[in-house]
């Protein structure tokens, strides 16, 4: 006998977890609840934000924390139009920052774009656009303790 | 002492929609390794290993490889091998079983990929899971999300329009419109690509793959063991893997695919290719989305930076061209997780063997190329070069 139709059954997973931050994403954490972004170095002359246990070029430790400003160049973002289940609601922009004196990115939320203009957007904050973080009122030691990042004119 | 391996067999099910799809994912993989022996005409009783892809959580099943491989009616005395490695697994599984017969531990290795986007309801959502947590998941970002900072940092760089990856689109579909294999078989206009549901700019729906449904398979052996089998297989000449840093800004620039190009340059030097483009009959790369396709042939070395697009566009990349690309129509439009990541070394082992569907087959194709990526902003990238075993006629 052959099915027409698929025959499906639901399925839900529900689960919550307790992620050990560890010495170096801690310690991270914790500068955010101060309002200070820390990032750290020393395994290359590379400076890793969000901090790397290890330098994923030299794969030697990185020893040597360094305090960086919350302002850089906004290297690349996406508009979000379509999300998704349990995401923020569209829309709404990500962008990768090179903040002053990392050679990573941190990726986070960028505000300040007029999304009623979709075929301009890119144009509205092209690569090397200044932007700065906001800090969020109430801070508990994780990344969105940085509330955003918002253009910085 | 050091085998040689090859790809004796190959076994594919045809794609569908999970709407559509009335087949369980156990009855899919049946399809496929049993198609793929064959192909080769192997029994089941001479395989000694399989290598299976399982991405646990997006199945809803954990090391559900275990329990799923008993069940393909292949016997009880095969040992599973189980290859976990995330977006990159379909594309890991052949590096796995090379690796195997190249060592001189086994001679039948049978890699096998299912189709792992089958059940979640929300794909995008079950992607966001597996972003790096604590610092990147938290951010609002799926699949297609994290996949739009390389299309936009692209179209900055090189001033890229949507005409332009519509271009890419219509390609991928013209193609796949011929592969009875593919899922999406329609084809589409530049219009419809520009002017589909935006989705994370600056991508549209159109640009952005389906979730499909089917498995694949492919039977990999030492090159002695092949000579008791009924195909002309295709030697797997050279195989490497390369990652970029774990947190998807790690990644130095998303204008160009710095990690595929160091990579591609370790292989070619193993398989001894110096001029890619001309050393190659087919090329298939695994590109989800519109910009990955072009960026990835640039990273490759087959066209100039900047000018994958054109490239696409020309006649060359088709069939009858001198360099066919992503003749399967590509993931863009047949994408089934795991065996959609499998499916770039099917194809490319099918055409070396000269047995591929006789609607996209490359006459007498030579040597091939095959491509995987994954991780969730495309860190990770894999590659195999494939050559024929007969004597060029």
């Amino acid at each position: 006998m052959t099915m027409t139709s698929p025959n499906t059954q639901h399925v839900h997973w529900d689960l919550d977890y307790d992620i050990h931050l560890g010495e170096t994403w801690g310690r991270f954490m914790d500068g955010l609840r101060d309002k200070k972004i820390y990032a750290n170095t020393g395994g290359s002359g590379k400076v890793y934000v969000p901090p790397m246990a290890f330098c994923e070029e030299s794969f030697r430790p990185n020893d040597t924390w360094v305090e960086l400003s919350g302002e850089g160049d906004l290297e690349v973002f996406t508009v979000v139009w379509q999300g998704f289940r349990g995401g923020p609601k569209p829309p709404y922009a990500i962008g990768g920052i090179r903040l002053d004196g990392a050679d990573t990115l941190l990726m986070h939320y960028i505000v300040g774009l007029d999304f009623s203009d979709p075929a301009g957007i890119r144009a509205q904050l092209p690569q090397g656009s200044r932007v700065r973080a906001v800090w969020a009122e109430e801070r508990s030691g994780q990344i969105l303790d940085i509330a955003y990042f918002e253009p910085a004119i | 002492m050091a085998y040689q391996a090859v790809v004796a067999g190959v076994g594919i099910t045809e794609a569908t929609s999970p709407r559509k799809q009335t087949h369980s994912f156990v009855e899919l993989c049946q399809q496929a390794a049993h198609a793929a022996l064959e192909h080769a005409g192997a029994s089941p009783d001479s395989l000694d290993a399989i290598v299976v892809g399982d991405i646990d959580g997006f199945e809803g099943t954990v090391l559900g490889a275990k329990f799923q491989t008993r069940q393909l009616g292949l016997g009880s005395d095969i040992p599973v091998i189980v290859v976990n490695t995330g977006g990159t697994t379909g594309g890991n599984l052949m590096q796995v079983a090379a690796r195997m017969v190249r060592s001189g531990t086994h001679s039948r290795v049978l890699c096998l990929g299912g189709p792992t986007f089958f059940g979640a309801q929300d794909l995008q959502a079950a992607i966001n899971t597996n972003s790096p947590m604590i610092v990147e998941q938290p951010l609002g970002m799926g699949g297609f999300h994290m996949g739009a900072f390389a299309a936009s940092a692209y179209q900055a760089r090189y001033d890229i329009k949507l005409e332009d990856f519509a271009a890419v689109v219509v390609a991928d579909h013209t193609k796949a419109s011929k592969n009875p294999f593919a899922h999406l078989r329609y084809t589409v206009t530049i219009d419809d690509v520009v002017n589909g549901t935006p989705l994370s700019s600056p991508l549209t729906q159109p640009m952005v793959c389906p979730v499909s449904t089917s498995a694949c398979a492919m039977l990999v052996t030492s090159r002695q063991s092949a000579q008791t089998l009924r195909t002309s297989p295709a030697l797997i000449k050279a195989v490497g893997t390369s990652g970029d840093p774990y947190l998807g800004g790690g990644k130095g620039d998303f204008a160009a695919m710095e990690n595929l190009a160091i990579l591609a340059r370790r292989v070619y030097a193993m398989a001894d290719i110096r001029d890619p483009y001309n050393d190659f009959d087919v090329v298939e790369v695994f590109a989800p989305y519109a910009h990955m396709q072009p960026m990835q042939l640039e990273a490759l070395q087959l066209c100039e930076a900047g000018k994958g697009i054109e490239f696409i566009r020309s006649a060359e990349s088709h069939r009858g061209g001198s360099l066919p690309v992503n003749l399967s129509g590509g993931p863009k439009c047949t994408n089934a997780g795991v065996a959609g990541e499998l499916a770039p070394y099917i194809y490319v082992a099918w055409q070396i063997m000269g047995d591929a569907p006789e609607e996209i087959r490359v006459e007498n194709a030579q040597r091939g190329l095959a491509h995987g990526t994954g991780g969730t902003f495309f860190q990770f990238e894999n590659l195999a070069v494939f050559e024929s075993t007969t004597e060029s006629r």
